[in-house]
């Protein structure tokens, strides 16, 4: 393959593209999965569990 | 300290401080005539200091699997006195330099004093000493509460955290010296760089281990950050640090990438320096400490999910709004001002996410300082996130760029978010590490607020006003279309501003003072261990005395 | 897709390796295509290389971090190029590893100070800018004409600059101590092999004033003095202003 810098811009510039709309609708839909709502219910209280030492 | 670790690890501490040693010595003897000699003494003095203690404390007795069943914090108490001293080592120098700025005679006549050595000490200083000791010092206890496990073993830490240490000092021994790659933030010659590879690797391998290890399913967001900080500082610090040595003899080196792709490969650096250091690392002490402080969980976790991702993903193409209309490819400018812009959304969905955490509970933030200094480190997050996304724009970047603003706007993120987010947390965290009801004082934590909040405004207004001041007196024309200003007139201008900030800075290196008294004297407390019991109390002190033998 | 990430985040390998992958690919796509062209590195046959006294200059310039307040960069605005002359182009920095454009300027920018004062102004400016210009912040840098060069280890200097792809012929490696003293000692036998390695351009003068030795403060300037000297590509290139 030819890689003179115009194609590298070109492929940067489409796949970044490409890229960056795949990877917003991923993360999008396992935020709000319904599924995943329970976990992240669960993960914003438990902090604030009594920690006095590890689970064993 | 050494009782806390098992007969092994003393027996790996010996060894690793003997090759430690070993190659300090190398150092010394091949780099006589250099100042690597110099470092290579350092680093000798340190492995055989550090082997006495190991040796003074090595036949105590072993933890038992009481102790060894407990969360491990001893390193996260001394990454804590550590992140302190460096604030004030650090602070001091800053406002040494702005005072250059002002009287440039205060050198005192020394090279190791001149403002090009020691600004990098200042940078190095608060960056890397205060802010670096305050991320691993945080991220340890956060691992371990989130995850419900303890560290993997107890010599790791150790060896980060002093290790890490090590390579600030000689990065900040080395400037003193004049040893510098002069790339902003990564300043430290390649023996360093290698060292700190070998420590980050280490740091990466604890939080690995104990996330596999974790009783918690689902891994808290906080630890999301710190893992983001951890993987993409050692990326960027390897590529940006490339370089071939002088010869091993030799401090000096050269960077392997020159003219524009080194310019792109460090702003590349650079920004993302402030982005996975200063602001992911503090991003997730943010999102432990602040709702657990107020007692109230985080306003939206998917908010934190989505703002994670966002941050990760974007800051990475905005490294080139530093080198607008300059000789880069004006496509790869424009790239990086876009992204710049969209980076907006989600630094302003975590300040949101962090101030919205907190309605409700303005009383807390109130009454209490701690959690008032986190408030308004997020206040600051969202300011300076919004100034640096509006400075990326090409027309404005144009008067901004050289100037004085970029530090107000730099500042605006180190004092009012670094430097707010690791007190707080600082100071929700002391009582805790060593079981006390509460801190020393806290009027002097109301103190110290009061001077960091002055500090910051006075600083960040006076650069304002001198940088946007400087920007258009060099772009001034006169009726005859020529240049209203020479550079020496912009000078003259600048020195009332160079005073009020060296003032401000100075504000907030008291604060800093007054808020190390307080630390001290909450762990030096009268009547020693005070036996504590309720919800805001990470270990009801249960545990023997003798396993803080690190104190 | 959530059962998948929900499993990426188990294995917290998994979530390491989408947080490298995502944060990688931006600065790649940014940074690669740089490699590959030549068109954002101009043509200038005319370049030459620093020689080894103006590399331990810049060397010292490194050093006492003068790039902290000087930029060398003049970008593409009016004003810029009417204060400090043409624009930089992106092949005068070609051979600075690093490069030293800067981000602040509390200094004016010194990207083509070379030949716009004298040797003397220089020297009397580095030993103590009040001397010169009464308002002055810059520090005073008296300790660079009592310091004497280190030149005899510039072989291996020039040598770790053409690992990293600088030009250097076998000889000006192997000579560097020599033309270092020859290009600060005009009158002695050395100054002769400088201009035949390096061009009758190069400047070869007791830079300090002080022929003899050769000091620190002959290193620095010889080296400020060539500033925006390597090549005048930027001349010819400077038209007219992009913006
Ligand atoms: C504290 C910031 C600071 C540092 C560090 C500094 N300078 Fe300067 N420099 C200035 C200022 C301010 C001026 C303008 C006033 C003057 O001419 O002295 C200046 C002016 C100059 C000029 C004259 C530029 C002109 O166009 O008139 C030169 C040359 C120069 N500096 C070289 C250096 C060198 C070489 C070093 C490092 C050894 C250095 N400077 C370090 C602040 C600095
Ligand atoms: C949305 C987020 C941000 C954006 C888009 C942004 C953008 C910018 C811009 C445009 C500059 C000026 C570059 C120049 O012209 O020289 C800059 C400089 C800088 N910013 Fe930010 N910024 C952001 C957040 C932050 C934060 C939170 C901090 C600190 C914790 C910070 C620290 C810095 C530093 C250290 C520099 C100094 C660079 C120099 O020395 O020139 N930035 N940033």
């Amino acid at each position: 393959m030819d890689l003179d810098h115009q194609t590298v811009v070109g492929l940067a510039k489409s796949w970044g593209l490409i890229y960056l709309l795949v990877l917003a609708v991923g993360v999008l839909a396992y935020t709000f999965w319904p599924k995943n709502k329970k976990r992240f219910d669960r993960a914003k209280e438990s902090i604030l569990d009594k920690d006095d030492k590890p689970w064993n | 300290m050494i009782a806390g670790l098992t007969k092994g690890e003393r027996q790996l501490s010996l060894a690793v401080l003997t090759v430690l040693a070993l190659c300090g010595l190398a150092f010394a003897a091949i780099g006589h005539d250099d100042p690597i000699g110099t470092h290579g003494f350092i680093i000798l003095l340190v492995a055989i200091g550090l082997a006495c203690v190991v040796i003074a404390g090595y036949y105590a007795p072993e933890p038992d699997k009481e102790q060894l069943s407990r969360y491990y914090d001893d390193p996260t108490r001394a990454g804590i006195v550590l992140a302190m001293a460096w604030a004030v080592f650090g602070l001091f120098f800053g406002v040494w330099v702005a005072a250059l700025l002002a009287w440039p005679e205060l050198t005192f006549d020394a090279a190791w004093s001149s403002f090009g050595r020691i600004r990098p000490v200042h940078t190095t200083g608060v960056i890397f000493g205060f802010g670096g000791n305050a991320l691993i010092a945080t991220s340890l206890h956060v691992l371990q509460r989130t995850t419900r496990a303890r560290l993997p073993d107890q010599f790791s830490p150790w060896f980060v955290l002093i290790g890490y240490n090590l390579f600030c000092v000689l990065a900040v021994s080395g400037y003193f010296m004049g040893l510098t790659q002069s790339k902003e933030y990564a300043e430290a010659e390649w023996y360093a760089d290698i060292w700190l590879v070998i420590v980050w690797v280490v740091y990466f391998l604890i939080y690995i281990r104990t996330l596999q290890r974790r009783k918690e399913p689902h891994i808290y967001v906080a630890n999301w950050y710190y893992m983001a900080f951890i993987l993409v500082v050692a990326i960027l610090h390897i590529v940006n640090n490339l370089a071939v040595p002088v010869s091993f003899g030799h401090a000096k080196s050269y960077s392997l990438f020159s003219g524009v792709q080194d310019a792109m490969t460090q702003w590349w650096y650079g920004h993302n320096a402030v982005a996975f250091f200063l602001t992911a690392g503090f991003l997730g002490m943010m999102y432990y400490y602040l709702p657990k402080r107020a007692g109230r969980p985080i306003f939206s976790y998917r908010l934190s999910i989505i703002s994670f991702w966002g941050i990760v993903f974007m800051y990475m193409w905005a490294g080139s709004h530093h080198l607008h209309y300059t000789a880069l490819p004006q496509w790869v400018q424009t790239l990086g001002m876009t992204f710049s812009v969209i980076l907006l959304v989600p630094s302003w969905a975590s300040a949101g996410n962090a101030l919205a955490t907190l309605n409700g509970a303005w009383g807390k933030v109130r009454d209490d300082a701690t959690l008032r200094f986190m408030m308004v480190a997020a206040v600051f997050y969202g300011l300076s996130t919004f100034e640096g996304s509006f400075m990326a724009i090409r027309a404005v970047n144009s008067l901004s760029h050289y100037t004085d603003w970029t530090i107000g706007h730099v500042h605006a993120g180190a004092l009012g978010w670094v430097a707010m987010i690791s007190f707080g947390s600082i100071y929700a965290l002391v009582p805790w590490m060593w079981k006390r009801e509460r801190m020393y004082s806290s009027k002097l934590i109301e103190v110290h607020f009061w001077l960091a909040l002055a500090g910051t405004v006075v600083y960040v207004f006076s650069m304002w006003n001198s940088g946007i001041i400087q920007g258009l007196m060099w772009r001034t024309y006169n009726e005859s279309g020529t240049l209203a200003y020479s550079f020496v007139d912009s000078l003259v201008a600048m020195h009332p501003y160079y005073i009020a900030r060296t003032f401000g800075g100075l504000l907030f290196l008291l604060g800093a003072l007054v808020g190390c008294y307080n630390i001290w004297m909450t762990i030096r407390q009268a009547g020693g261990r005070v036996v504590l019991q309720g919800p805001d109390v990470d270990e009801p002190a249960l545990a023997p005395i003798a396993l803080q033998a690190g104190e | 897709m959530p059962n998948f990430h929900r499993k990426l985040e188990r294995s917290a390998i998994g979530f390491v390796v989408a947080i490298i992958v995502v944060s990688s690919i931006g600065g790649f796509v940014e940074i690669a295509p740089l490699f590959t062209i030549d068109e954002t590195v101009e043509k200038a046959p005319d370049m030459r290389v620093y020689t080894p006294l103006e590399l331990a200059g810049r060397n010292i310039y490194v050093r006492e971090g003068c790039y902290a307040c000087h930029s060398q960069m003049i970008r593409t605005l009016r004003d810029e190029v009417e204060r400090y002359g043409p624009y930089s182009l992106a092949v005068e920095s070609q051979y600075d590893h690093p490069m030293l454009w800067g981000s602040k300027r509390t200094g004016p920018d010194l990207a083509r100070i070379g030949g716009k004062y004298s040797d003397a102004w220089q020297v009397a400016h580095l030993r103590n800018p009040r001397d010169v210009v009464p308002v002055s912040v810059m520090p005073a840098y008296r300790w660079l004409e009592d310091n004497t060069l280190r030149t005899e280890d510039l072989g291996l200097h020039l040598k770790a600059m053409s690992r990293v792809g600088v030009p250097y012929t076998q000889a000006m490696i192997d000579n560097a101590t020599n033309d270092a003293y020859g290009q600060a000692n005009p009158d002695s036998n050395f100054a002769a092999g400088v201009v035949e390695r390096y061009g009758e351009a190069t400047n070869i003068r007791a830079f300090d004033g002080e022929p003899g030795r050769v000091t620190e403060m002959d290193a620095l300037v010889a080296y400020l003095q060539i500033l925006g000297k390597l090549t005048n590509a930027a001349t010819a290139a400077n038209v007219a202003i992009k913006e």
